[in-house]
């Protein structure tokens, strides 16, 4: 079951779900509207290694908007920290995002019950596309879990800003070879 | 819960689902398989999120049309589909998804209370033909926790579409301000 947006309301008031900050004119029937924070980072190299932390850098939106150039991966941040710890949130595009060719994420729209903090949306256009800071970007909807709860413990909780993959914490050590 | 093939043929019956045109044949196990319309829009310029999108309009004969990586298309739904009880999630079905078509580009929420032919975001792996009215994907139908709002009564901007149609969020952002 989904939420529809008059108990998301209800559930950010009541603790159910925590949106900050929180704003009504943001919520849609089943789903909020989340706006694109002001940070993207870029991996600076040209071919990504899962195995290790790949250097990234920082780029600022400036007032004029920053533009999006296909074939290149952006990672961007939610300006609201979203999360539950009782429902199972999923972050798609909006529709007026999607019809601008921009996906804000890739085959992984589904959070973790207990995740709480700023998403970072993946931000790959088709078209060269020009975005500003602030805009509202995307739509977290909630879902109804089945089940006993294990809230999320992992490497990305209480995210602030882009995370950038990190796969490679999760790596047991190699075994020094034998010498 | 998602509703199965029978109990979106109920909620049609009972008035809750509305698809036009409706053909039992195309119910299927979970969903609704939907065609896709006879119209695209496509995009091959840069765009900027506070303008309007230019589009060429391509009317799609009975020969097809070859899609083209790199290549914005906005297309619809042959479909029109409104539910005030349910959500509604649109999708390409895995024939389609074979051929390396996306439907939508990360947007598939259809939230309760819409009226509309959906605005498809098609972007294509490798070149394809398709053709109008062919089936594309499937509509599933999501029951809902709380009081029910409409997407009519928020004033939202694609509340009644009836065909393709570019993006509007330039009117949220006058000289590129939020």
């Amino acid at each position: 079951m989904i939420l529809t947006g008059p108990e998301i309301a209800l559930a950010a008031g009541d603790g159910r779900l925590r949106i900050s900050p929180f704003d009504q004119a943001q919520v849609n029937p089943n789903s909020y509207n989340v706006r694109l924070g002001s940070t993207l980072l870029v991996y600076a190299e040209d071919i990504l290694d899962a195995h290790r932390p790949n250097p990234t850098r920082h780029v600022e939106i400036s007032r004029e908007g920053h533009v999006l150039e296909p074939g290149q991966l952006y990672l961007g941040h939610t300006v609201e920290r979203v999360g539950s710890d009782t429902f199972v949130p999923l972050l798609f595009g909006r529709s007026s995002v999607g019809r601008l060719g921009l996906f804000v994420e890739i085959t992984a729209p589904i959070g973790d019950i207990g995740f709480h903090g700023q998403w970072t949306l993946m931000l790959s256009p088709i078209r060269p596309l020009r975005v500003y800071a602030g805009m509202k970007i995307g739509q977290i909807m909630f879902f109804v879990a089945v089940g006993p709860i294990t809230p999320y413990a992992g490497k990305y909780q209480s995210a602030d800003g882009p995370q950038a993959s990190a796969y490679w914490r999760d790596l047991v050590p190699a075994p020094r070879a034998a010498s | 819960m998602i509703l199965t093939g029978a109990a979106i043929a109920a909620a049609h019956a009972a008035g809750e689902i509305t698809i036009e045109p409706f053909d039992p044949m195309r119910l299927s196990p979970n969903a609704y398989d939907w065609r896709l319309g006879e119209t695209l829009h496509a995009c091959d310029g840069a765009l900027d999120a506070a303008r309007p999108t230019v589009v060429t309009e391509i009317p799609l004969g009975a020969s097809g049309f070859v899609l083209r990586p790199g290549v914005l298309y906005l297309g619809d739904t042959y479909e029109k589909t409104r539910s005030e009880r349910y959500a509604q999630l649109l999708n390409g079905n895995r024939t389609i998804g074979s051929l390396g078509i996306w439907v939508h580009v990360s947007a598939p929420l259809g939230h309760q209370g819409h009226a509309i032919r959906w605005t498809l975001e098609i972007r294509a792996a490798r070149p394809v033909r398709v053709y109008p009215r062919m089936t594309f994907g499937k509509l599933t139908f999501l029951h809902t926790l709380g009081a029910a709002a409409s997407y009519q009564q928020h004033g939202l901007k694609y509340a009644t579409s009836h065909g393709v149609e570019t993006s509007r969020l330039y009117e949220e952002l006058p000289g590129g301000r939020p």
